[in-house]
């Protein structure tokens, strides 16, 4: 997936899981007076990220400093690549020592 | 209209809150009723009263409200269009109603005892999971939640998104939900002015909604965009009836 594709995710499941307008998904539109969402749907905004991308998010320090729209992008761009240099890690161990 | 409705509204609010701590002993020594049950009935008389100070002026249209067909407990959901939305909750056939509000009502002089003498829930400045549990409790005790899932009143007759938490506790509770549709108080009063208007003021109470058709993860945003689509469809027919 491609940064803009990971962004289009999160847009498009923060509309039609939150009821967004498309014109109010703007990098620098915060959460909470921008967008509207409380606490609740923070807690839902989780697991609604965990759904699009097949990824497991923890009670993680980055998280809780989101505050924008553009935070968000962010943080799973940071998590996808994350996983990314995990799986190629991962890859790399299992091949072995090449001879 | 202006000249005769605010002056008695003035008038009633006035004698409710010096004949409040009268009226409160009173029911106390007749009723085995709480001190948060009293609150409630003397709220929902206040509301009896402004229907009949307005009454001249509007006209209510009532579907659903019938005392048989609401049962408690219950959790209802009402779109808000204007400040005297949470007037016509006098409607209701029952006056055991917890209103689910913003801080602001908790923090004005003239409210603010009766606020918490009702027990109403202040949504906004208290952590969810105390709202929920005091909500959760009401509704074990039979008692019926009010809430106004918009958070604001609509500025453009447009319904806002909804916040979950009526939602959440409806699927939390297993509770039945029901949808309250409210058109022409945006007529009587609308938001940004003090101008009252004669207007045909309409609440339509559409059937229960069962949580348990939203089993799924997050069952609850299911239900929420279901209940906004369903009351949107309802307001827009309600409003264009009343043009």
């Amino acid at each position: 997936m491609t940064d803009r594709e990971i962004i289009e995710t999160i847009n498009k499941a923060m509309q039609d899981e939150f009821e967004l307008s498309p014109g109010a998904m703007r990098p620098e539109a915060q959460l909470t007076t921008d967008l509207g969402l409380d606490s609740l749907d923070f807690v839902d905004m989780v697991i609604v990220l965990q759904n699009a991308f097949h990824m497991k998010i923890r009670d993680e320090k980055a998280i809780r400093e989101i505050r924008t729209l553009g935070d968000i992008h962010q943080f799973v761009l940071n998590k996808h690549r994350e996983l990314a240099a995990k799986s190629d890690q991962t890859t790399t161990d299992n091949r072995g020592p090449t001879t | 209209m202006n000249l005769t409705v605010y002056p008695l509204l003035a008038l009633l609010t006035l004698l409710g809150i010096v004949l409040f701590p009268l009226g409160f002993l009173l029911w106390r020594l007749l009723t085995a009723w709480s001190a948060r049950r009293i609150t409630r009935h003397f709220v929902w008389l206040y509301g009896q009263g402004w229907r009949w100070i307005v009454s001249p002026f509007v006209h209510f249209r009532l579907e659903g409200l019938e005392k048989a067909s609401l049962r408690q407990p219950c959790i209802m959901v009402v779109n808000h269009l204007s400040y005297f939305d949470t007037y016509c909750m006098a409607a209701l056939p029952f006056h055991n109603a917890a209103f689910a509000v913003r801080s602001w009502p908790f923090k004005m002089i003239w409210y603010s005892a009766f606020m918490h003498l009702a027990r109403y829930l202040n949504v906004e400045g208290t952590d969810w999971s105390v709202v929920a549990e005091q909500a959760s409790r009401e509704l074990a005790d039979g008692g019926c939640l009010v809430f106004f899932p918009e958070g604001h009143r609509s500025r453009d007759g447009k319904m806002r998104r909804f916040h979950s938490g009526a939602f959440k506790l409806a699927i939390d509770t297993g509770v039945p939900l029901v949808p309250l549709c409210v058109a022409g108080t945006d007529v009587l009063l609308p938001p940004g002015s003090f101008r009252l208007h004669p207007a045909r003021v309409h609440l339509r109470a559409l059937p229960a909604i069962d949580p348990r058709q939203f089993p799924e993860m997050l069952g609850h945003l299911h239900m929420r965009k279901t209940v906004r689509e369903m009351m949107a469809r309802n307001v827009a027919e309600m409003t264009a009836a009343n043009v």
